[in-house]
């Protein structure tokens, strides 16, 4: 019998005997070629399995094998090291669990060094692509491929972005013998799972500062691995992450504000209410769809994004912004919005750089290194941001808004964290009074303090 | 072309079929209101048609084909960056100035800025993001569009959207089958024709045996264009819309087809072949995509017809193969046996082929990766 890879699958051929084939792991008939196909996943249990059953085959699944170059070695920290030994633990299939700032692409880039066998990365952003690209190289010596963000060039060790991952895999699939997944919380609930299925690649390292639970955590570990270790940012903070205090602002609407925002939520709560009345368990993505489908529901909806706008900026922010920006004007400050709009306007009124998916790569790494440097005293970003970007050095964090919610909120405030003798970060949030901000920002703090 | 979000897609499930809310004759008003509208807005920045389409247009509109309308005309415009300094040179020195000048009023570190660019503030301040995608300037389609293109151009991108969301498509067609099955082919569908009239063409990919996967729909939407091609044809697509699934029904004579015609998606691997062949075999020539052949209860596709320049009776039909099993491979050969089509060369791909024992004698078969050798094709043909 043969096994061969076809489009992120395995394909069995040629069996002499299909009566040992039975109930193989993840095998199912597929009539259309008159074989037997499994998700390219399961590429190690089978071989496995048809070695127990004493099924003579050639397993002919693995791609072409390119040449791995020498890489430089990579120091870890203690904890880091840590992390690697118990996903080596683990049989290398495992995801880690470290706060933001402390150092998970280095943890990974070492995983490759160490194992030394052709290494895909995925990441979720175009940024992110760029920056794991230029690590890898910086870490290693070696230069990367690439894939996504307009270029398609494979070598033994890749970063592509989930989308490309998710389009190329089918080809990709049988290169790889290890997988990184960077923010790995994004798989496990939806249509990109596809890609880790579809990938041979026995060793698999998922990275998150934020795990799933439930459902997602279990599928999570089924395509990655379970959770292998985990650090809070208190196990860290002090000598390996700067420690912070979190101050809560509450302001309030100007009363203008404030009847439109009462106005705008009472659309909402009208429509909301007669839903829920039918539907109680709904959650609000099916409010949502549901919505969408009418003109009440859609003037619902529209009210409720406006009574969103309102809360991004509103009068009592901006002062209290400027405010915050006069009194740490020696210091460096990340500005978080909810939105690129609300970025762009906080960049355009206090004369600070905005980072958003709309500034291309040159400029953004300029104006990182140009903050780096103190040639500029703030950076302001909706979602760039948020995940894994690389931000040096910065003292106060200042969250106009959210929209992400708690996982966002820890990614956010772990930009400020990269520790310095003598440093105590500062992170501000602004919160409008008698609004759903309110809870936000206490299930924010709970999270934090998770 | 992006497509539509599944939740902005005007179409309705009902009772298992996906009912697509085409645009027809009754949509002409409200289209033309709405290109006249877009149309206004030449020479202003791109947020502001964005913010005049978010509002209601001045007469009755269906709701999700307005939307739908919305999404190609704003793709369709230019929009053009006005600017008398590159906005990122704008932002750096003006956003550098202000970490100098941290306790300045805006207005002085603005006009600093701007003295250091040789502009007035005002030209720096209009600068400053006049390359974000809303403060564009709006300039419009490249040429005018009609209503009816319109129509025929969201139809088409309603039905890429169903079928974006499709697992499996079978299509029954007449005529110029061979361009869909040459297009599914190269996009890795996994294809088979069963003969018939029509024929019946059943696609989806290797995926698809485990999940209903929308992993192939792209592919499977990309076909949608050489349907055009067909001169009648039905298409059946097994699609998830909001959370179920339903049947897409398609049909020529629906009004999705605008007037230009489809990219067509080359393969590499042959158009190598018929580079290769022309310098090795000046005798012979090499005729691309002919004429189907029907043989036993399938339709063979052949991707070349070699002809020998001073001899026309010696010509072979040339397959390349994608995917295959030996089974298939054997039922296909038995098949072209039965059917005296003792000149069809097929080309094997060795990393997905078997050994040659397994090959029935006397088949003409060459075998290849990623090159196939002329050589190799010319010895089959003998």
């Amino acid at each position: 019998m043969r096994l061969v890879f076809d489009q992120g699958t395995i394909l069995l051929l040629e069996p002499e005997s299909s009566s040992a084939l039975a109930d193989l792991p993840g095998a199912l008939w597929d009539p259309r070629v008159g074989a037997l196909r499994c998700p390219a996943r399961f590429h190690q249990r089978l071989l496995a399995e048809l070695g127990q059953r004493g099924v003579r085959f050639e397993d002919e699944v693995a791609g072409p094998a390119d040449e791995l170059p020498t890489l430089l070695p990579t120091d870890l920290r203690p904890y880091q090291e840590a992390a690697l030994a118990a996903w080596a633990l683990a049989d290398r299939r495992g995801v880690t669990v470290l706060p933001t700032g402390s150092g998970k692409t280095r943890l990974a880039i070492a995983a490759v060094t160490r194992m030394h066998v052709p290494a895909l990365c995925l990441v979720p952003t175009r940024v992110l692509l760029d920056q794991w690209a230029r690590a890898i190289q910086e870490c290693t010596g070696f230069a990367p491929g690439r894939l996504g963000d307009g270029e398609h060039q494979v070598e033994p060790i890749t970063v592509a972005t989930f989308e490309s991952g998710w389009r190329h895999m089918r080809e990709l699939g049988n290169r790889f013998q290890l997988l990184v997944v960077d923010e790995a919380h994004h798989f496990g609930a939806g249509l990109r799972d596809e890609a880790l299925d579809m990938s041979i690649a026995p060793m698999r390292l998922g990275l998150t500062a934020t795990p799933p639970t439930g459902q997602t955590a279990a599928r999570l570990a089924e395509l990655i691995g379970p959770t292998v270790y985990e650090l809070r940012v208190d196990d860290l903070t002090g000598e390996f992450l700067a420690p912070f205090d979190t101050v809560v602002l509450h302001l309030d609407f100007t009363p203008v504000e404030r009847a439109e925002y009462e106005t705008l939520m009472a659309t909402l709560r009208d429509v909301l209410r007669r839903f829920r009345a039918v539907d109680p368990g709904a959650t609000w993505q099916e409010f949502v769809r549901v919505a969408a489908r009418t003109d009440e529901g859609r003037r619902a909806l529209a009210a409720w994004h406006r009574s969103r706008r309102l809360l991004a900026f509103p009068h009592a922010k901006r002062q209290m912004l400027a405010n915050l920006l006069a009194r740490h004007r020696d210091a460096r400050a990340l500005v978080f919005t909810a939105d690129n709009a609300t970025a762009y306007a906080v960049g355009r009124e206090h004369l600070i750089m905005p980072l958003t998916c709309h500034i291309g790569r040159k400029e953004r790494e300029r104006a990182l290194t140009l903050f780096k440097e103190g040639k500029l005293r703030a950076l302001v970003s909706a979602q760039v941001l948020n995940e894994g970007l690389d931000v040096p050095d910065a003292e106060v964090g200042i969250v106009v808004a959210g929209s992400k919610g708690e996982r966002e909120h820890v990614q956010r405030v772990g930009r400020v964290l990269r520790p310095r003798p003598g440093k105590r970060a500062l992170v501000y949030e602004l919160v409008v009074r008698a609004t759903g901000e309110v809870q936000q920002a206490r299930r924010r703090r709970n999270a934090l303090a998770a | 072309m992006p497509l539509l979000l599944e939740a902005a897609i005007p179409a309705r499930l009902d009772r298992g079929r996906i009912l697509p809310g085409f645009l027809d004759e009754r949509d002409q008003p409200w289209l033309h209101v709405l290109i006249d509208e877009v149309d206004r807005f030449r020479g202003r920045p791109l947020r502001e048609l964005q913010q005049r389409l978010r509002e209601p247009l001045p007469c009755a509109t269906p709701h999700f084909k307005l939307r739908a309308a919305v999404q190609l005309l704003l793709r369709l415009g230019n929009a053009e960056i006005k600017s008398e300094v590159s906005p990122a040179v704008a932002r750096e020195t003006l956003f550098s100035e202000a970490a100098v000048q941290a306790d300045r009023p805006r207005a002085v570190v603005v006009a600093a800025a701007a003295s250091t660019l040789g502009l007035a503030p005002a030209a720096l301040e209009r600068a400053l993001f006049a390359d974000l995608p809303g403060e564009r300037i709006f300039a419009g389609p490249d040429s005018p569009v009609s209503p009816h293109e319109v129509a025929l151009r969201v139809n088409h991108l309603i039905a890429r959207s169903l079928l974006f969301r499709a697992s499996r498509v079978r299509i029954r067609a007449e005529g110029a089958l061979r361009p869909v099955v040459r297009q599914a082919k190269l996009r890795g569908l996994i294809c088979t024709v069963e003969d018939g009239d029509p024929p019946v063409l059943d696609l989806s990919g290797p995926y698809a045996v485990f999940r209903r996967t929308l992993l192939y729909g792209r592919a499977l939407g990309e076909l949608l264009p050489f349907l055009a091609w067909c001169a009648r044809f039905e298409l059946r697509a097994t699609c998830m819309l909001r959370g179920q699934e339903g049947e897409l029904h398609l049909q020529s004579g629906d009004p999705l087809f605008p007037a230009s015609t489809p990219k067509p998606f080359d393969s590499k691997l042959e158009a190598r072949f018929a580079r290769d062949l022309k310098k090795a075999a000046p005798d012979w020539d090499l005729l691309r995509e002919p004429e189907p052949v029907r043989a036993g209860g399938t339709i063979v596709f052949p991707d070349f017809l070699l002809r020998h320049r001073f001899d026309p009776s010696r010509q072979f039909l040339i397959e390349v193969v994608g995917f295959w099993t030996p089974a298939y491979l054997q039922r296909k050969l038995s098949l072209l046996r039965a059917a005296k089509l003792d000149n069809l060369i097929l080309c094997l791909d060795e990393e997905r082929c078997c050994a040659d024992g397994d090959l029935p004698t006397g088949a003409r078969v060459v075998r290849f990766r990623r090159r196939i050798d002329p050589t190799a094709v010319l010895q089959a043909a003998g």
